[in-house]
């Protein structure tokens, strides 16, 4: 087990820089996401640590090491690919056994390990079978149970669920999360999905065209998104943002838009008059007495609530409604947010006020 | 007969036909030509025969797998994907785009003792006189085989590319991750990805290098005194010497070195299609 540190990383291929100077600390035993957009430099910063690409500037360390210049082999660390890249025309055992019998580790121990990584993750009646036998999830594991019988000090995850069905995919979320909760070894998953990266992380950190747009755990990033980047990435269906114009007077604070007004709580930031995105996640809005007029143009009944998508002044809002609604298509309504659960952004910088 | 079954038949008339001329005809007066029990006694008593199927055996079995070993070491370099090794691979596959005969007489005129431009080299940077490349009969047999090598490495190397390209990269990065030095990743990645190939290659080259007219008879005309020959060249002395009859008995016990090898290659690949 072990700690990882990035310091500045940077990454150019040829003249473009895709990374541009990340920083982030990682705890022994911490299981850290790096979720974004394809494109945002996630997978090579995870690539970097793995050491298949160098690093142009910056340090990377694992523990106190700094391993820039070390291979991959000298890592001490256990990767798990999009492709499992499992070895074909090894059977499943010797998959599994292949990096302790590159170490020259006894026989009977390479067994014991792989009967013990074989146990953890069901793949016992598979042993003697060949990668192409195998069903998509059952690879998965394989390539999860090459990764455990090393020991190594980091875990490596690139996108390891993108090629299994949805179901599979919920399942494998949680035989990951139950196996860093069982070895406690120091992980970082790289994903685009942001429910996986809520669902299993420690700590997130969202990029966004190679930067660190913000680091934290999942619900601090769901309560208090940093900027408007994050506010729309993180959540599913996603923050309704609305531009409006924040005003205060005596005491109290509201924002304006499209001729309705919605309140602030007491400490709202910000000056009067200023130009603001103003960002309410679905299930904070309620249908009500007063607040924003708009449609209802979609209902989408999900059985534990309910999803209205309501047309409001040219802008489409989201409403995740608690059990079933009485609404229905072309209902007038009134949408007003708690005060507490209002989120105020620059508009023009984007930042959180 | 239904309509169906002469259709079938009506489509299947000339390929029957097609074998029928081209490959049973020919095949069978082949056989009949060397039907003749003395053309065969006579062959065996020459020692040209005997020296020709020793000859012949060195070249397939020497020249072949050399030639491999070359061919697995060079796909290594060239799937490498910088562009001055896409350019070099272009320099590189020449030697077996361009035409035998005159490349083939090119390396006659080099080699030539007196005033080949091999020897002219040796002679301006020693001093000495250069060997007798061709009229030195181990020499000129490994002439001719380097020849060959030269002329049929680009082919074998560009299908050991196409093999190597199939295996994809994530497996080098999982060894490497795994703790696989770059020997490592070629016994435990490539070489078992690439074995079928390499095999089936080799057997391949190994059928066509039987049939290697070019290589020996350009460049040594089988001589010195015969002692060059391999039996796809054999055939020619004869028929040169106007004995037809001995020229078709040379192909026909060349048999018992090609058949199985054809035999080999058809069960690889028919066991490949199964799997």
């Amino acid at each position: 087990m072990a700690s990882v540190h990035f310091r500045d990383v940077r990454k150019s291929f040829g003249a473009t820089e895709i990374l541009h100077g990340v920083s982030l600390d990682i705890a022994d035993g911490e299981f850290v996401v790096l979720v974004g957009p394809s494109g945002c430099g996630k997978s090579t910063l995870l690539r970097m640590l793995a050491g298949l690409e160098e690093v142009t500037r910056g340090e990377i360390a694992i523990d106190d090491r700094v391993v820039n210049e070390v291979d991959s082999k000298d890592r001490d660390i256990a990767m798990v690919f999009q492709s499992y890249a499992l070895y074909p025309h090894m059977t499943v055992r010797e998959n599994m056994g292949f990096s302790l019998r590159l170490r020259k580790a006894e026989r009977a121990i390479v067994d014991e390990r792989v009967g013990r990584a074989a146990q953890i993750l069901n793949l016992q009646a598979y042993l003697e079978r060949y990668p192409r036998e195998l069903s998509g999830g059952q690879r998965q594991r394989v390539a999860m149970g090459r990764a455990i019988v090393r020991d190594p000090k980091v875990f490596l995850f690139d996108e390891p669920l993108s090629n299994l069905d949805a179901k599979l995919r919920v399942a494998m979320r949680a035989e990951i999360k139950a196996l860093h909760q069982r070895l406690k070894t120091t992980t970082v998953y790289v994903t685009h999905d942001q429910v996986e990266a809520m669902t299993m992380a420690d700590r997130i950190a969202v990029m966004n065209e190679g930067r660190i747009e913000q680091l934290g755990e999942p619900l601090a990033l769901y309560d208090r998104p940093a900027n408007l980047f994050v506010a729309e990435f993180i959540g599913s269906p996603a923050m309704n943002l609305l531009d409006a114009r924040l005003r205060r007077s005596d005491g109290a604070a509201w924002v304006e838009l499209a001729g309705a007004r919605w309140a602030l709580a007491a400490g709202a930031p910000g000056a009067d008059g200023q130009q603001v995105k103003v960002g309410v996640r679905p299930e904070h809005l309620r249908l009500g007495a007063e607040g924003l007029a708009g449609e209802v143009v979609v209902v989408e009944p999900t059985g534990a609530g309910t999803e209205l998508v309501v047309q409001c002044d040219g802008a489409s809002l989201t409403v995740v409604v608690h059990g079933r609604s009485g609404a229905r298509p072309g209902d007038r309504v009134l949408l007003a947010p708690g005060p507490d659960h209002v989120h105020l952004f620059d508009a023009s910088s984007g930042a959180r006020l | 007969m239904t309509s169906m079954q002469r259709w079938g038949l009506a489509l299947l008339v000339p390929y029957v036909l097609l074998f029928l001329v081209f490959v049973l005809y020919p095949v069978l007066y082949g056989f009949w030509l060397a039907r003749s029990p003395a053309a065969y006694a006579k062959l065996f008593e020459d020692p040209v025969f005997f020296r020709t199927v020793v000859n012949t055996l060195v070249f397939v079995v020497v020249a072949v797998n050399v030639k491999f070993v070359i061919a697995l070491y060079l796909s290594g370099f060239f799937v490498n994907t910088r562009p001055w090794i896409r350019w070099l691979s272009v320099l590189f596959i020449l030697p077996w785009a361009v035409p035998s005969i005159p490349t083939i007489f090119s390396v006659r005129f080099m080699l030539n003792p007196e005033w080949g431009m091999v020897n002219s080299i040796i002679f301006r940077l020693t001093g000495a006189d250069g060997p007798n490349w061709l009229t030195d009969p181990t020499l000129a047999l490994s002439m001719s085989m380097l020849v060959h090598v030269w002329k049929s490495l680009p082919f074998w190397t560009l299908i050991l590319i196409a093999g190597r390209l199939a295996i994809p990269k994530e497996q080098y990065e999982a060894a490497s991750v795994d703790g696989a030095t770059g020997w490592q990743q070629f016994r435990y990645v490539t070489w078992p990805s690439m074995r079928t190939l390499y095999l089936t290659s080799t057997i391949l080259s190994m059928i066509w290098t039987l049939g290697d007219f070019n290589s020996v008879y350009l460049l040594t005309g089988g001589g010195p005194a015969d002692l060059t020959h391999v039996l796809a060249t054999l055939g020619i002395r004869y028929i040169r010497l106007d004995q037809l009859e001995q020229a078709m008995a040379t192909i026909v016990v060349s048999m018992p070195l090609v058949l199985p090898l054809v035999w080999f290659m058809v069960r690889r690949l028919s066991r490949d299609g199964t799997q």
